[in-house]
This record gives C-alpha cells, structure tokens and sequence, in this order.
C-alpha cells in the first residue's frame, strides 16, 4: 500500500459546455509529499480539486486517490481526503468549538471521539484561547486555521488546499504555511492551489498550471534553473521599438511579455550596454534572480495574476449571507 | 443513520442559535387568526358545526406555520451552497440519502417547533374538540411538516441564488396554500376549485389537520387518500433531493466556484 501514490490522474479532461476547464491533466503524487499547483485564477485548479474530493465527474480520464478511483469509489475517497476550500466552509454564528465538533459528527466520529479530536486540534492549531468564541469573530488567519481544521477532523491521509490563504495579508499566510508544513509528518500528503509564488516554494515538487493544462512539472529548485542567471526587466520609452532593437542584436526578448523580459547568464554585465545602446530612452529596469513568476511567464506569455487578482479582490468572508 | 443525526444537529444547533426568529414566524398565523378570523368570522356569522369560522381555520393556520417554515428551512441549503459550507457536506463520508433525510427531518422539526406554539392559543379557541383530537393532530402534523419540508429541500437543491429561491417560494407555495381550503371550506366551492385541490398536496395536509381537531365530517378528503398521497410525494421529493446530491456541485450551474469575491 505504501507505494500507491496519493494521487494518480490520468488524461483528466474537464468541459463546462464549451468550456475547457481541463484539458487531459496527468500527474502522480507520491505519498507523504507536499505538491503545488501554481497558475493564476481560472487555470483549472479548483476544478481538478473538485474532481478529486468527488463534488464532480470528469469528462472524461481518470482520477485516484490513494488508489480509490474518485468517480467508481466515491465513499472510500471521501474517508481518504480532507479539504479547505476557497470560500468558507464554517458556520459564522457557531463557535469554533461547536463547528468541528458538528462536523466531527458528520464525518463519523462519536461522542467521546468527536471531544478528543476536536481538542487534539485546537492545540495542535493554536485555536485553544479562541474555542468558545463565535466563528465570525475570528481574525482571518484564525477562521482559515479553523477551516484546516475542519479539513483535519477525521485525520486524513490527503489533505487538499484550495487557494487556503486568499485574502490573507502576508503575516497570517506565513503563519498558516508555517503551520501546514507541520502537518506532512506521519506521512500525509499536501496538494495545495495558489497563485503566490513564494507560497509553491514550500512545496517539494511543483506542477504549472494554465488554461488546463500542466505546462510544467519539477522541484521548486530545478524549475527555477530552468532560466540562466538572471533576469532583466526593462520598461522603455516604447517598447515594440526597443523589442525589436533587441531581436536584431541577437537577444531572445520573451514573446509577448510586458514589460520587456530578458533572461542573461550576467545580468549585471549586460544592463549597462543595454542602457548605452538602446535606441530608445529607457523608464526604469530591475535585475533579478530567477523566480517561479518569471519562469511561468517564460513558459505561458502571461504572468500568474489574473485580471480579478489586479482589481484589487478581497475575500468576502461570508459572502451574501444576510 | 448516524449521518441523518449529524445533519439534523447541525441544523438544529444553528436554528436554536437564534431563538428570538420564532416571534416573527409567530406574527403571520396569528394576524390570520385572530384578525381575519374575527373580521371575517363577524361578517359570515356561525358556521354550522365547525363552532365559528375561527376554529375552522384554526388548523388551516398551523398549517401555513408549518409550511412556509418548513420550506423556508430549505433556503440554508442555498446560504450554505453560496459559501462553501454544503460542499464541506457534500465531501463527507455520508450516504446522500442521509443527507437528504437530515435536511427533510431538520426542516420538519423547525416546523413542527414553530406550529406547536400556535397550540398554545388552544385554550382560548373554544375548539370543539378533546384529548383525542389534539392526539391525533400531531401524527398529522409530523406527516405535512414532513411533507412540505421535503418541497422546500428538493426546490433549494438547485438553486445558488439565495435572491432568486424566495420568489420561487411565493410563486409555488402561496398559490398552494390558498387553493388548499385552509381558510375555506372546499366542500361548498365551484368544481373548478375542487379539482385543482386534488392536484395541491397542501390541501391533504390542511384537510388532516382539520380532521384530527374538528372531526371526520369536516373533512374533504378521505383520511387515508390524504396519508398516502403525503407519503409517497414525501417519498418521491426525498428520492429527487438524493439525485440532485448525489451530482455534488455538478448539480449547480456550469463552471467552477460561483462564490462573489468582488464585493
């Protein structure tokens, strides 16, 4: 048993209508593993978690959970995995207390099982001082620790993390990771979404994500030396002018993406020839070293924020509840 | 079974969270009583047998209690399908049928609470009636809570938009409730109007409750026509809410989460 991997997807494809959410999604994920699916919104990820925690049917492909086949095996799967979702999935008005051990219930503890858990889980959260409190008087960072512990109430060998952290400011993010990372001791596994990219360096493998398709698969190390050097952003006077002065000296411009992107063994070598020569004036240039961001603009032509993400999005944490 | 429960209490438990919506349920049953009851009684006179006109709909009454609070329980499956609480539901290791029994049986008992206060003003209805019939009105109660529960948790199984269900709800329900004799008797009605309360399952329920305080020979339906077709929409409606469950979010418009960040 230790060998079936956590999660196995094979060819997955996924149409809402026209839409193609996904289209024929392979991955294996190896027991005990901390996995990232990175991309920006409508990539598909919520989607393929959907399939895996059984709340829809794949088109077509195939999708297993430590072996159980999530369309066929609906029940098995469902005692295998815990999930957080995007939105929030606790009841405002109740306590924290109250909500995993309602939950608890559900998921099919009994009494005495459901008070040990639920203890066990609010000191292995920090939620202890917060337990008799309402829900909704929660910060954010404690209602997301409260819905991982939700997700943890029956103490699953899958743990799914849908984009956990939206919404969160820096401080509770690093807090919540800090946290999550604890939890792959005794061999559980983490498949988490996001479109943070300093979130996905935590993980121990990384899967890219755009418009249903994995366009990407590796270590956060070797996908990050998948570029040489260092990279060079150049915003100019006029870009297509300065874009084509470039391709014509010889340098691989990346198509398409604003503003200019350049990648260079000696970043910093290269910077003062390009401010001398280029034929138009130059705004502003930053040197840097490889991120997952620049290698996902490398491989997609579009970076990981979404058009939502630069409007300025919040979480509604109880959206449209009167 | 375990499940059932499960579900059960956590609606219970959130229901009980706010005791003080029991008043406002209270408000409409007891301006029909007591206001159009008395106004409407004053100007018909006596009505033979049945006491006055406000003993007769007094049991027409518990069931507009019992109805629009129990299909009203049906919207928290919408509030919980806008945030991601159902999905948390629907993940769980629990047979849909449970989930489907738990969502009838929570909205029944919400119900089932709201009407029986409305038996509080017993005393005070100079009700031709004894222990027997208060006896057998629960049974009757249990059943149409059941019922009209079941009618609100298969209509909010479909819909995400909580905007969108209490229209459905006044479009279906109200027109039911008033084609059901609740403030009438069907006997001396138009045919017309008789024939489409064969068609209005509130009207069974109303007609048992009827029965059970005021006597057989107020009742338009036979008894035991009224018990069965109750049961078997019951049965029927819970079999629909299983199918529309067991489609998990499939169930719900095309594409992916509909939750309104942007707000």
């Amino acid at each position: 048993m230790s060998n079936t991997p956590a999660v196995e997807v094979k060819g997955l494809v996924k149409n809402y209508g026209k839409v193609e959410a996904l289209r024929g999604v392979d991955l294996s994920i190896g027991a005990g593993e901390m996995f990232a699916l990175l991309g920006p919104n409508g990539a598909g990820k919520t989607t393929l978690f959907s399939i895996l925690s059984t709340l829809r049917t794949p088109t077509a492909g195939s999708a297993r959970v430590l072996g159980r086949d999530v369309v066929t095996e609906r029940d098995a799967t469902r005692r295998e995995i815990g999930i957080v979702f995007q939105e929030p999935a606790i009841e405002r008005t109740l306590t924290v207390r109250d909500n995993l051990k309602l939950m608890g219930r559900l998921y099919g503890l009994d009494g005495a099982g459901v008070n040990k858990r639920t203890d066990e889980l609010l000191n292995e959260l920090n939620l202890a001082e917060a337990a008799d409190r309402k829900a909704e008087r929660l910060s954010g960072g404690q209602r997301r620790r409260v819905e991982l512990a939700r997700a943890l109430v029956t103490n699953p060998r899958v743990l799914f993390l849908d984009e956990a952290t939206l919404g969160l400011d820096v401080e509770a993010r690093r807090g919540f990771w800090k946290q999550v990372r604890g939890l792959t001791s005794s061999g559980r596994s983490i498949v988490f979404a996001t479109h943070y990219m300093e979130e996905a360096e935590v993980a121990d493998r990384i899967a890219m994500i755009s418009e249903g398709r994995i366009v990407a698969l590796d270590t956060p190390q070797n996908l990050k030396s998948r570029m040489g050097g260092g990279v060079i952003r150049l915003h100019t006077a006029d870009d297509a002018k300065a874009r084509e002065w470039l391709v014509a000296r010889g340098y691989q411009p990346a198509a398409q993406v604003q503003p200019i992107m350049l990648e260079q063994k000696d970043p910093a070598a290269v910077v003062p020839v390009l401010l001398r020569d280029l034929p138009v004036a130059v705004v502003r240039v930053e040197v840097h070293a490889p991120s997952l961001e620049d290698v996902f603009v490398k491989i997609t032509g579009r970076g990981l924020a979404d058009e939502t993400a630069k409007n300025g999005a919040t979480r509604a944490p109880w959206g449209g509840r009167p | 079974m375990k499940g059932v429960w499960a579900i059960v209490a956590l609606d219970m438990k959130r229901y009980l969270q706010e005791p003080m919506r029991l008043f406002p349920g209270l408000v409409q049953p007891l301006l029909y009583l007591f206001v159009l009851g008395t106004g409407l009684g004053a100007s018909m006179g006596r009505m033979p047998a049945a006491g006055d006109y406000r003993g007769f709909i007094f049991p027409g009454v518990i069931a507009l209690s019992l109805l629009f609070t129990a299909t009203f329980a049906g919207i928290s499956i919408v509030f919980d399908r806008q945030i991601g609480f159902f999905k948390a539901v629907l993940v769980a290791p629990v047979a849909r049928e449970s989930i489907a029994a738990g969502k009838i049986i929570g909205g029944a008992v919400q119900a089932l609470i709201q009407g029986g206060l409305l038996l509080l003003v017993v005393p005070f209805m100079h009700l031709n009636t004894d222990f027997l019939g208060i006896l057998l009105l629960i049974p009757a109660m249990v059943l149409a809570s059941l019922t009209f529960s079941a009618m609100g948790v298969a209509l909010a199984a479909r819909f995400t938009s909580a905007t969108v269900f209490p229209v459905v709800i006044n479009t279906v329900i109200l027109p039911m409730y008033f084609m059901s004799g609740a403030m009438y008797p069907l006997q001396p009605a138009p045919g017309w109007m008789q024939k489409l309360a064969h068609l209005d399952p509130v009207a069974y329920g109303v007609d048992l409750l009827r029965g059970a305080l005021l006597g057989r020979e107020h009742m338009f339906f036979n008894p035991w026509l009224s018990v069965s077709v109750l049961t078997v929409l019951l049965v029927l409606l819970a079999w629909v809410s299983v199918g529309i469950f067991k489609r998990g979010e499939e169930s719900e418009l095309t594409g992916p989460s509909k939750f309104p960040w942007r707000r």
